[in-house]
């Protein structure tokens, strides 16, 4: 493993400065005041910090000329001002239920795949060719998803998937993934916001400079959503660090210890 | 809110991070956030793996009985990336640890913050520090 980060740590250690001291726990900022818990983000999409600041710099572009997506990638966040999902109302109830028990029954905690569109906390690694743009996550869990780009119609799935059947096509700069084929055991954030196996996602991808890389997610599963529920996202390019392993089931001792709101 | 104070304290503290801790489980799931927990001891065990690395500390209480408490930590993905390594923390190294309480069971809690005698710091904070 290269130790590339050994170079970069008086910088990184001033970054990490800030962001130690930009980071204090939400959950503890929605502490009440007679120190009576309030129930963390009831029902709502979890809020998140927007990823480090990508360099600086141009587009790379493959042999093909489409834009190439290489490189390890801080992970995705989402960018605030998305509307929440307009849920069916099974779904508003089950995902209030997993929020208000501090998502103790979180698959991701029993170190699963996450799916798609779940947003790893950890980097990623793109790798792209011109026929197949490959995820590889350092986790959760180490793994890997495939998105071909050499086939227009989507495989047969008799067996739903954690990471569904992807294909992918460009619309001038922006490649845009498709993909069914999913099995309905994942949840799409640590909210639990639901779905069905009639999931249907399609994700854009746009490298606005080097730096940068825009993901429109669009989610359509009439089982769940009465519309589609669409997310914007941004992944910066990371270049202090390359993944490493990360084998979560080596040693979870959490699933047997995730109690939940123990005081309801 | 004390706990709010105790809270910021351990974030300034955390000047050696540059990767965020991140969980794969929700921290008020296992953790109470309003029990926190202050031990002295010597450690016995350092697990680095995922996807928490743990340390194993006995603490000996004022009658002398010893407990082996076992704290979670950072995920060594991120732990490495923030420059420490297995051998940071060793067996027989005394310590100090704060963090929180689990909410099952005695002698369990998530290790925010981890002291030698002399002050240094030793491993990340916890994933408390960065909930998902």
């Amino acid at each position: 493993m290269k130790l590339r980060f050994w170079t970069l740590l008086p910088a990184a250690s001033a970054i990490g400065c800030f962001l130690a001291l930009s980071w204090v726990p939400i959950s503890a900022q929605d502490g009440s005041k007679d120190g009576k818990k309030k129930v963390p983000y009831p029902g709502a999409v979890r809020p998140t910090k927007a990823p480090p600041p990508g360099p600086p710099g141009p587009v790379p572009h493959m042999a093909d000329g489409k834009p190439d997506f290489s490189g390890i990638w801080n992970a995705q966040r989402q960018l605030p001002g998305d509307p929440e999902p307009d849920m069916l109302p099974w779904a508003a109830a089950l995902t209030k239920q997993r929020t208000e028990n501090y998502s103790a029954d979180d698959p991701e905690a029993r170190c699963v795949p996450g799916g798609v569109p779940r947003a790893t906390p950890y980097h990623v690694q793109m790798v792209s060719t011109p026929t197949l743009l490959l995820f590889l996550y350092e986790g959760n869990i180490h793994t890997f998803r495939q998105v071909f780009l050499d086939r227009k119609e989507h495989l047969k799935i008799t067996e739903p998937l954690w990471y569904g059947d992807s294909i992918g096509h460009w619309e001038g700069d922006t490649l845009v993934v498709d993909s069914v084929g999913f099995n309905d055991k994942f949840w799409f954030d640590m909210a639990g916001h639901p779905h069905t196996t009639q999931l249907h996602i399609i994700e854009r991808y746009h490298r606005r400079d080097l730096g940068n890389l825009d993901v429109e997610v669009t989610i359509l599963d009439p089982g769940t959503y009465s519309k589609p529920w669409v997310q914007h996202r941004l992944a910066t390019l990371e270049t202090g660090f390359d993944i490493v392993e990360y084998v979560c089931n080596e040693n979870n001792q959490d699933p047997g210890r995730l109690a939940g709101n123990t005081d309801r | 809110m004390e706990h709010r104070r105790v809270v910021l304290a351990a974030s300034l503290g955390l000047i050696f991070s540059s990767v965020p801790l991140a969980a794969h489980h929700s921290f008020e799931a296992e953790y109470d956030f309003n029990r926190t927990v202050k031990v002295s001891g010597i450690v016995t065990k350092v697990e680095w793996m995922n996807p928490h690395a743990r340390v194993y500390v006995d603490v000996t209480d004022e009658k002398g009985k010893v407990t082996n408490w076992n704290f979670e930590l950072g995920p060594i993905n991120i732990l490495l990336k923030n420059g420490w390594r297995k051998n940071s923390l060793k067996a027989g190294d005394q310590v100090t640890v704060e963090g929180f309480l689990s909410k099952v069971g005695e002698g369990l809690g998530n290790a925010r913050k981890i002291t030698f005698p002399d002050g240094r710091r030793v491993l990340g904070g916890s994933s408390a520090d960065n909930p998902q």
